[in-house]
């Protein structure tokens, strides 16, 4: 796992933005062969949203040849309501791009068979032959999707319910009315998560501190389901200064001479890449 | 400027909002239907998105401006009719064509006072129109002849009428077919937004009768060329008058002991309201002051309340039941008893008093700046702006003599027009563009709040805010696009580019 600290949202955002852009420039998708990104909703996300949105208005990035896939859904939340995660990606990040809307995904918190819908997402998923680079962010609690604390780590995309703390952070979106805020999500599991390729997630606010240092820095718990990373062969996490609050002087200050080794070594293999000698570059494990 | 799909995304632009407000945000439209869309449904639902994206540059992207009150622009007048159909429906067709360079992409042709066989034949002949380029014609706007001689301002006195027998005079003058319940009207009409709007005086024999069955005809009565006391106005507003045409001009002065027609513009919902004053009986004595009265009561449990018997204080207690943000008239209109009506006129209007629109004429001549300023602090969102334009509206006319009519000719300085060789204003020849501009200038308030008053309001007044003057998903692709300074760039009409500048 690599852990990139930048020293606000922002220049998370821009890391992040550019990292996607190169991966997906690298990738050379085509219709035949499009680039699978899955992607998040909530507040830490915008800045990179905003960055990529920058990168495609410039011309560097084109979203005609990649298929997306979103984490979650609320459930029984009308598609157009101002707080369903369709209109938050059609309004952060959809309308901006050049992306087809037939190459969108985004789970129906609407469909009559619920089960049904979570089933045939997975399947979508693997007739695109799996997530490429599967974006994340984590919730206080270090829930990643809507994997609320005590999710299987094992857990593929199903119906949740959210737990208190969520519903009391998301009342702020429902005009401070508890009763409005939906007690259910349709959400990609934390295995979903970890099937894909590759994992950048973007941890950003003091507010996420303890979560971070729970999820880089003790052990896999299903109580901080974002700690499954741990278990991943390509993860990527970036964090701006506040988040690290939490974290050992030592932990911080590993990670950032990994960040120069992987500098290192990504160059080289680029010039190899050039030579046709080497495959894409992974991880440092 | 056509689209693969039909369908074109504005971006870069700042949209004015129907609360006054400016976003910037994208608007998508669909060419073909000429309609402006839900880009979010469009998205997801029918999984398109535009292929033509059009960059505004940072500019405002408003609904069409909507000119209720025009006599007419471009050397045409819709009052002068010399028998021929086709030259006059050309002339009309000519004008709309011409008028979008002015940012209005609809308007309400209206007609002054008339000998009474013009008006059966003339009200057919306005049925509304839309070229595919020219801004929309929506119907009419009949100034007359039910006004009064005091305040007939250039009417000419031989033809005002009074209405003797209430709506059946409206129908012999109007004709029967032209005021035809609005569905039937529309029908004929073949148009979603159309309109018809009279402008009468309430205190005319027989008027203010009428005013409830024209309402009901989907008809908006405007009061004007009036002197109405205030408790006349006040009545007409009950029967249904939806409108003041435009305010300060062919009406009594405010005063203060009765401020008339103007007046109206200051009226609270609760005067006019059934409205029992809290005696202090009530305070002292009746149940309004006890624990078990303050506690939220349902309607039916008041039964149960020892020692209230009479509806006196039943007033008050109802305010305890009042939620909170609710209209206190709104909430009392359930449960308060059904009064008396008062000098023969039902006052338990259900919603209570709802005040009118009221049209200004902002070109610094018709009525000071500060008169404009007032209107506006006073009531905001009644305010309709219009240009009341004579035919000689036309901004590329240079100042200076131009021919009239009846050997008469007029004086053109900048937007004043005077009779040649006096000082009497012969009407207005501002455009409703620059009306926009005064707007804002005179009263302080933001461009897009200046906007809603020439965009949002008249089509609210008109009730035709899902079609025009809004850019709500449905409403026609009628489109303005000004420069931060208010200056029209473009005109759209249709989703169609219809005009642009240089």
């Amino acid at each position: 796992m690599r852990l990139i600290i930048r020293e606000d949202p922002s220049h998370v955002g821009d890391y992040i933005a550019n990292y996607i852009c190169r991966r997906i420039n690298d990738f050379a998708p085509t219709a035949e062969k499009p680039f699978v990104l899955g992607l998040p909703t909530g507040s830490s996300p915008i800045p990179t949203y905003k960055s990529l949105i920058k990168l495609v208005k410039d011309g560097k990035l084109s979203f005609k040849h990649v298929v997306t896939f979103n984490m979650d859904e609320y459930v029984g939340l009308p598609q157009d309501h101002s707080e369903s995660y369709h209109t938050f990606m059609f309004r952060e990040f959809f309308s901006h791009i050049d992306i087809p809307p037939s190459q969108v995904h985004i789970l129906n918190g609407n469909a009559p068979d619920l089960i049904g819908e979570c089933k045939s997402y997975e399947e979508q998923i693997k007739s695109f032959g799996g997530i490429e680079l599967f974006l994340g962010g984590i919730g206080e609690d270090g829930h990643i999707a809507f994997n609320e604390p005590g999710s299987s780590l094992a857990s593929r995309t199903r119906i949740k319910t959210l737990a208190y703390d969520t519903i009391l952070a998301n009342a702020r979106f429902f005009n401070n009315d508890i009763s409005a805020v939906p007690r259910m999500a349709l959400t990609v599991g934390v295995a979903t998560v970890l099937d894909s390729r590759e994992v950048v997630v973007v941890v950003t606010g003091q507010r996420k501190a303890l979560a971070l240092s729970k999820a880089i820095e003790e052990g896999v718990n299903h109580l901080w389901t974002l700690s499954a990373l741990q278990l991943h062969p390509w993860a990527l996490i970036v964090v701006d200064e506040d988040a690290t609050a939490e974290l050992h002087v030592k932990t911080v200050k590993y990670f950032k001479s990994i960040e120069r080794v992987q500098d290192e070594v990504e160059a080289t293999q680029r010039q190899l890449k050039i030579k046709g000698e080497a495959s894409q570059v992974g991880s440092m494990e | 400027m056509s689209s693969k799909n039909g369908l074109v995304c504005f971006t870069n632009c700042f949209l004015p909002q129907e609360d006054g407000s400016l976003v910037e945000t994208d608007l998508w439209i669909d060419q073909r239907r000429g309609v402006i869309l839900d880009a979010q449904k469009t998205f997801f639902t029918r999984k398109e998105r535009p292929d033509t994206i059009i960059d505004l540059g940072g500019n405002i992207l408003s609904p069409g401006l909507i000119d209720i009150q025009i006599n007419g622009a471009y050397g045409f007048d819709f009052s002068v009719f010399d028998g021929d159909d086709e030259a006059y429906t050309n002339n009309l067709k000519d004008m709309a064509e011409r008028i979008v360079e002015t940012g209005v992409t609809s308007f309400v042709p209206t007609i002054i006072t008339q000998e009474r066989s013009f008006y059966p034949k003339i009200l057919q002949l306005l049925r509304p129109f839309c070229t595919g380029t020219s801004a929309t014609s929506l119907g009419w706007h009949a100034e007359g002849p039910f006004i009064d001689m005091a305040k007939r301002g250039a009417h000419a006195p031989s033809f005002l009428a009074t209405a003797p027998e209430g709506m059946k005079s409206f129908e012999e003058l109007y004709g029967a077919e032209n005021l035809a319940e609005l569905e039937d009207w529309l029908m004929s009409a073949g148009s979603e937004a159309a309109v018809r709007i009279i402008t009468a005086a309430p205190e005319v024999t027989g008027v203010m009768g009428a005013i409830g069955e024209l309402n009901k005809r989907g008809i908006v009565f405007s009061i004007g060329h009036s002197i109405a006391t205030s408790d006349i106005a006040t009545t007409a507003v009950q029967h249904g008058a939806r409108l003041i045409t435009h305010l300060f001009n062919a009406m009594p002065q405010l005063h203060h002991r009765d401020p008339s027609i103007i007046g109206l513009l200051g009226a609270s919902p609760h005067l006019y309201s059934p409205f029992s004053p809290i005696t202090s009986k009530a305070l002292y004595h009746g149940p309004v002051m006890s624990p078990v009265a303050l506690t939220p009561l349902r309607t039916n449990s008041k039964a149960n309340i020892p020692g209230l018997k009479t509806p006196v204080g039943s007033e008050a207690l109802d305010d305890v039941e009042t939620p909170p943000q609710t209209p206190v008239f709104k909430a009392r209109s359930n449960v308060a008893p059904r009064t008396q009506n008062i000098a023969g006129f039902d006052l338990d209007a259900p919603q209570g008093f709802t005040r009118p629109f009221y049209e200004l004429i902002v070109d610094g001549v018709h009525s000071h700046p500060n008169s404009v300023r007032l209107a506006y602090s006073s009531y905001p969102e009644g305010c309709i702006l219009i240009t009341d334009a004579m035919k000689i509206l036309d901004p590329n006319l240079r100042d200076g003599v131009h021919e009239w009519r009846d050997g008469k000719r007029f004086v053109k300085e900048g937007d004043k027009l005077y009779l040649e060789g006096t000082e009497t204003l012969a009407g207005s020849v501002v455009t409703l563009d620059k009306c926009v501009r005064n707007f804002a200038r005179f009263t302080g308030c933001s461009l897009a709040e200046a906007i809603k008053c020439a965009t949002y309001n008249p089509a609210k007044c008109l009730g035709i805010e899902n079609k025009k003057g809004t850019l709500r998903a449905g409403a026609d692709a009628d489109l303005v696009v000004f420069d931060a300074e208010g200056v029209v760039q473009t005109s759209w009409v249709k989703g169609k580019r219809v005009w642009s500048r240089g």
